[in-house]
């Protein structure tokens, strides 16, 4: 059961690992917000994993999971509201574009 | 060697593979739909584990999102089908290393620690269910709630920023 376990924290770390890599590699808005949901499903795997293996009789450890959808739910929205409010006053959404959002 | 555990490799190789996929693959397009693609495998390892519940939730969920996610890359990409292999990274180097270093740092953390001893069995799909409902309308609801109005935040502001600009910013 303990190889299972390692299997499925194993892939969340993999899926941090390229997800990181294209939250900084990308210049475009959208393919960023694609990097954070695969770190963000990372989490989620991680989450699952110690519910299962480590306290199934726990519902706190779902209770988690669910939280983080919001997150991945909520962040997705709002990056796309501000990909939509850029690409109207700029006409792209490149990153390399918007270094005057720098404060 | 059990069956759980050659289901668990098979979804979680192909999680990481159509993870690799998203950022390989000059077609946006097909970007979003290999992200589709990892996050419906993490939703099969979900059932794998044995989450009944959150794995059919996973793949009803970001089955939605990346259709609209796939959408949007049709509406803001200069080049969505990939015709003109254009090159849309920067900051490779440093990207990679960060990768890198971001998975050998969770590698590490996963297989160095003792976990302790291992759950052989979970309650079945319908317990499961009924003590997450009790969980979040009981002991978790405080924290169940703010979740419901961040959500309705993120709705309000995400509409409020995507309106159409007013008529000081538009002159």
């Amino acid at each position: 059961m303990i190889v299972e376990m390692m299997i499925a924290l194993s892939v969340g770390a993999g899926l941090f690992g390229i997800g990181l890599y294209g939250a900084l590699s990308q210049t475009n808005l959208v393919m960023i917000i694609m990097g954070v949901e695969l770190i963000l499903a990372a989490a989620l795997v991680n989450l699952v994993a110690f519910w299962r293996y480590l306290h199934p009789d726990e519902p706190a450890g779902q209770m988690f999971v669910l939280i983080v959808m919001a997150v991945m739910a909520v962040e997705m929205a709002v990056g796309f509201a501000i990909a939509i409010a850029r690409f109207r006053v700029r006409g792209s959404v490149e990153m390399e574009e918007a270094r005057e959002l720098k404060g | 060697m059990t069956v759980q555990m050659i289901f668990l490799a098979f979804f979680g190789g192909a999680a990481v593979w159509f993870g690799v996929v998203v950022f390989r693959t000059h077609s946006m397009v097909r970007s979003a739909l290999a992200l589709l693609f990892s996050q419906t495998a993490i939703g099969a390892m979900f059932l794998v584990m044995q989450a009944e519940f959150l794995g059919v939730l996973q793949i009803m969920m970001m089955a939605t999102e990346m259709s609209v996610m796939a959408i949007f890359m049709v509406m803001f990409m200069m080049d969505p089908g990939g015709m003109g292999k254009m090159d849309m990274t920067h900051q490779k180097r440093l990207s990679l290393w960060a990768g890198g270093i971001g998975l050998l740092a969770a590698l590490l953390l996963v297989w160095l620690p003792d976990w302790g001893p291992v759950a052989l069995s979970v309650p079945g799909a319908h317990e499961q269910a009924a003590d997450l409902g009790r969980e979040l309308l009981g002991r978790s609801m405080f924290i169940f709630q703010s979740a419901g109005l961040t959500i309705l935040t993120a709705m309000v502001a995400a509409t409020m920023v995507a309106i159409v600009p007013n008529a000081e910013q538009s002159k």
